[in-house]
């Protein structure tokens, strides 16, 4: 999953694996690249305060 | 009359026409049926046409409009519905072979108020499949070509909506946007695209992309049209969740031409990312005349703006992802490539980083209402750029290259995140005779005000008239 650090190739074969994902290799080194963009844009929404910021919630009990 | 002139008419137009029986409805469906004919080879606008089941409709029109049941301003007026519709009947894939013969039992909640209202489905309209890509490319369907230059793309996802309209193949189409694919292609094909507040239009019996930004809306070439289709197809729905209570109001009335008094921001944030010059000037010059006419035009500041991409598709994959999950384990080798990478690329999401950039959407919600507290607009361009060559990776916007897909979203991300009303208007063409569109967003339900704007703006300049050569 998305951390703090770079995600390496190795560690995104391993991860790519566990979710059942194949392809030939220019596939993946796509895939790759994506995922890479990904953690880096996790990373950018992580720098940003949300110190006492609450979600909305995406859940509301109905009244009947 | 004319068939290409019948082709161009406004819905607003022809439904005057239609109403004092000086035209037919058969006669209109014939003329864009025609027109259908004659670009389609072309643009590949259409996934499913109905010519025949069009026919019958109108003929059933015109005999309820001469025994005196009229139905309003939509009456025998040919409408397109991008292909993630459901209609009852009548195939909708999503843009995907999927799902080629799949026939939804009934119709989702936009295409029964069309067809209350006596509008005619003319077809199921082209799209990036599963509305996931921003350029209108589809493998399966054939990709869209744009009707000011075939060799470029529609934009999408709703890229067939943006090629009927601008083409006269329809009179008024749907999209749904969910990272722009309603206005994208509405400024790369020059005409007017409106992304509602989040909530007005109902959801019900389209296929999500992402639920939590998914927002239908009207493809149509006046501002006065997307008014009229809006007074349709909008209202509170049950079956839709995020559904919002609110009265909704004759959108026609905002259609003032007066601009005096109002107040347009325009971010400096949209002007210091990649964007083209031509582009720039026309999009300044348009905010200009709107400025001569009497709006109180000033610079703000909208600092997340930079942040929007990152927050957008966060949320955008991890939503797309989950929804579609099943379908990726069982029939992903069936996707376009792209497709199946965007959803494979989701699956790294992890639930907090998720939520974190719901938490970043919440300050990015209270961050643009702070801006409109201040002014009643935020202007600035659709698009950086315009239309790029079809499956081009990357684009020159200004001085800078980057990615397609990013450079499509730049400008349009931050209004689904907030799902706070959004419209693209024609403003000027580029030298190689691309479109170009102004985006005008405002506060939430506040429709009459973004109306109000681009209608007056409209009406002033005469983009909105030129025509594709085809």
């Amino acid at each position: 999953m998305a951390s703090d650090k770079q995600l390496t190739r190795e560690e995104f074969d391993v991860l790519a694996e566990k979710f059942g994902i194949s392809g030939d290799p220019a596939y993946i080194d796509e895939l790759f690249s994506q995922v890479r963009g990904v953690f880096i844009g996790a990373q950018a929404i992580r720098e940003i305060d949300v110190t006492n910021v609450e979600t909305d919630m995406a859940f509301m009990p109905r009244v009947n | 009359m004319d068939t290409l002139e019948i082709c161009y008419m406004s819905a607003g137009d022809l439904s005057k026409l239609v109403q004092s029986k000086e035209i037919s409805p058969v006669e209109i469906i014939d003329a864009h049926l025609s027109r259908i004919d004659a670009t389609e080879p072309v643009l590949n606008s259409f996934i499913t046409l109905l010519a025949d089941e069009s026919r019958a409709a109108a003929r059933q029109a015109e005999r309820d409009i001469q025994a005196g049941r009229y139905k309003g301003p939509l009456h025998g007026i040919p409408v397109g519905l991008k292909d993630l519709y459901n209609t009852g009947g009548v195939r909708t894939t999503s843009g995907s072979k999927i799902f080629d013969n799949f026939i939804p039992t009934e119709d989702c909640n936009v295409a029964a108020r069309f067809q209350q209202a006596g509008a005619i489905l003319l077809g199921k309209l082209n799209m990036h499949q599963f509305a996931y890509g921003p350029t209108g490319e589809n493998p399966d369907y054939g990709h869209m070509h744009n009707p000011w230059n075939p060799d470029m793309v529609t934009g999408g996802s709703s890229g067939g909506s943006g090629s009927a309209t601008a083409a006269g193949q329809c009179t008024i189409t749907t999209g749904s946007d969910t990272g722009g694919s309603i206005r994208i292609p509405a400024a790369l094909c020059g005409i007017v695209g409106l992304k509602p507040t989040y909530g007005l239009v109902s959801r019900h019996g389209l296929t999500p992309l992402s639920w939590s930004m998914d927002h239908p809306g009207p493809m149509v070439r006046t501002v006065e049209d997307a008014a009229i289709t809006m007074k349709i197809i909008a209202g509170y729905d049950p079956k839709d969740v995020a559904s919002a209570k609110v009265d909704i109001p004759d959108y026609t009335s905002a259609l003032t031409g007066d601009v005096r008094g109002l107040r347009i921001g325009m971010p400096k944030e949209y002007f210091d990312a990649p964007l083209d010059p031509q582009v720039r000037k026309a999009v300044q010059d348009a905010v200009s005349l709107l400025e001569s006419m009497g709006a109180e035009v000033r610079e703000v500041s909208f600092p997340m703006f930079d942040q929007s991409q990152a927050i957008s598709s966060i949320i955008l994959m991890a939503e797309a992802t989950a929804y579609h999950r099943d379908l990726l384990e069982k029939d992903g080798h069936q996707l376009y490539e792209p497709v199946r990478q965007r959803l494979e690329a989701g699956l790294f999401i992890s639930a907090a980083d998720y939520l974190r950039a719901q938490q970043a959407r919440a300050l990015f919600d209270r961050e643009m209402r702070r801006l409109l507290d201040d002014v009643d607009l935020l202007a600035g361009p659709t698009e950086p750029i315009t239309a790029p060559e079809l499956l081009a990776p990357r684009v020159l916007a200004g001085e800078q290259e980057i990615g397609v897909v990013g450079a499509l979203t730049q400008y349009t991300r931050p209004y689904n995140i907030n799902g706070f009303p959004a419209i693209s208007v024609p403003c000027g063409f580029s030298d190689a005779g691309l479109p170009i569109g102004l985006q005008l967003a405002g506060r939430p339900f506040d429709e009459l005000t973004v109306l109000r704007a681009a209608h007056a703006y409209e009406q002033a300049t005469d983009w909105h008239n030129r025509r594709p050569p085809l």
